[in-house]
């Protein structure tokens, strides 16, 4: 088991869920936050923290979004995506973006 | 009688959730006395700290609670064990000694040699949220304080606290009142124009803003000012972009806590994903002697669930009870029918016959 951040994150990346993360799993790309599927806990705290509930556990992921667990751990893995502890800004223009949906031919590695 | 020394005990908890809790009930239905540490000032864990007011189902016999009723339903339930509590205190050191106890302590310098440690910590110790301004921290616990110490040192002061929670706005009105800690000025500021806390602190604030004793402000920090070693201004951002300059002597920052694991893997503990590995039989980590339960264990089909907490303290405190008590054969008896059970519980059930 792990936690999955979901497309509803792409192009948003508010941030609030690193400060909580007890453990420090996130990981930060240009416009997505990851979470380390090695490093996650499975301690929940960070899913009520997210303004669009991009946060899910494994189990309890929306039928469409399956395909994120594999997304996240495979982005974890890259070398530009460096671990995030502490919240920044979300990008510019989140508030336009949070609401769509299909956000995955937006994500940038 | 040597002051100094370490306090001597058969069973240190650490973590004050629920199965910590359980786990001293555990203990002392089987005469253990144990010792509770947690880095939170007050007992209850995550339910009291993250969802006091939201419901729980899934406690067996108990079709819905809050988080703060199962606490003080647990509280009620260890009364006759007098646990001694140690809380506001982060368990920084676990080592071994030559006489097989473990020497414990808090970061905060009390220090324990006990025969048996549980660790019931959780998704581990609740810190302050910092406030997030780089530079910021060098004037902690000098200016910059999460936690109130000694109100007196705010007497005379201009204050800026920072937060929307009842702490915040407890705070703010203590200082703002005539009395032994008014302040020369207390300034709130909150990132939005709304509170999460109680409707009473909140009346309270605004009437006091109303009164001019103490103002408000919607933004967020965005950068400082100092001069020499000493922390001077703050500047807040405001929703509309302008940024605005407020002077400060003491700056006080609520903005809720959050969890970290913290030292936990340098214990020299088995630990798989940063979750400590234990048997199903005592719920023992690698070192005999020290058990883990609830959610900082791991072991096959693992579940994060309360209840199964309470099993694993169960078994645990079945687990230690030959380390405590090596020459006494430990019996499993019920609360129903043991004069002995009856005995540590203080109850006398037949007298209600």
């Amino acid at each position: 088991m792990t936690h999955v951040v979901t497309e509803a994150c792409i192009r948003c990346k508010y941030t609030d869920c690193v400060d909580v993360c007890p453990v420090d799993c996130f990981r930060e790309g240009p416009n997505f936050l990851t979470i380390d599927p090695d490093e996650c806990i499975d301690c929940a705290v960070c899913i009520p923290e997210c303004p669009v509930s991009a946060i899910y556990a494994e189990e309890d992921l929306p039928k469409d979004q399956l395909h994120m667990t594999k997304l996240n751990a495979d982005l974890a893995q890259l070398p530009g995506w460096k671990s995030i502890t502490k919240r920044k800004s979300p990008l510019a223009d989140a508030d336009d973006w949070k609401d769509r949906t299909g956000k995955l031919p937006e994500l940038l590695r | 009688m040597v002051i100094d020394g370490p306090i001597e005990a058969d069973a240190v908890v650490i973590g004050a959730g629920p199965v910590g809790l359980f786990q001293v009930f555990e203990l002392g239905l089987l005469e253990i006395k144990a010792h509770v540490i947690d880095a939170l000032p007050f007992p209850g864990g995550q339910p009291a700290e993250l969802y006091p007011d939201k419901p729980i189902y899934d406690i067996p016999a108990i079709p819905v609670c809050t988080g703060q009723e199962l606490v003080n339903n647990l509280l009620k339930q260890i009364e006759p064990f007098g646990a001694t509590f140690h809380l506001g205190q982060e368990v920084g050191t676990v080592e071994q000694q030559d006489d097989g106890r473990f020497f414990v302590a808090t970061t905060q310098g009390t220090r324990f040699l006990t025969k048996t440690l549980f660790i019931a910590a959780g998704v581990g110790a609740f810190q302050p949220r910092a406030l997030k301004l780089d530079g910021i921290e060098a004037f902690e616990d000098r200016q910059l304080f999460y936690r109130v110490k000694s109100p007196e040192f705010c007497t005379g002061q201009n204050i800026v606290i920072m937060g929307g929670g009842d702490t915040a706005l407890e705070w703010a009105a203590t200082f703002a009142t005539q009395g032994p800690h008014h302040a020369q000025s207390v300034t709130l500021i909150h990132r939005r124009d709304a509170f999460q806390a109680s409707p009473a602190n909140t009346s309270r604030m605004r009437e006091l803003c109303e009164r001019q004793q103490m103002r408000f402000m919607v933004g967020q920090a965005t950068g400082f000012e100092s001069e020499g070693d000493r922390l001077t201004a703050l500047h807040i951002t405001d929703p509309q972009a302008a940024t605005h300059r407020v002077p400060l002597d003491v700056l006080m920052v609520f903005l809720g806590l959050s969890p970290k694991l913290g030292p936990i893997a340098a214990w020299g503990l088995d630990i798989e994903r940063k979750q400590l590995l234990v048997d199903t039989e005592k719920f023992s980590t690698s070192v005999p002697g020290i058990f883990a339960v609830g959610d900082i264990n791991t072991y096959p089909g693992k579940k994060k669930l309360i209840l199964s907490g309470f099993h694993e303290a169960t078994l645990a405190a079945f687990g230690a009870a030959p380390l405590v008590f090596p020459d006494k054969t430990v019996m499993l008896q019920y609360t129903t029918t043991s004069t002995q059970l009856h005995r540590v519980l203080g109850v006398t059930p037949n007298a209600a016959d």
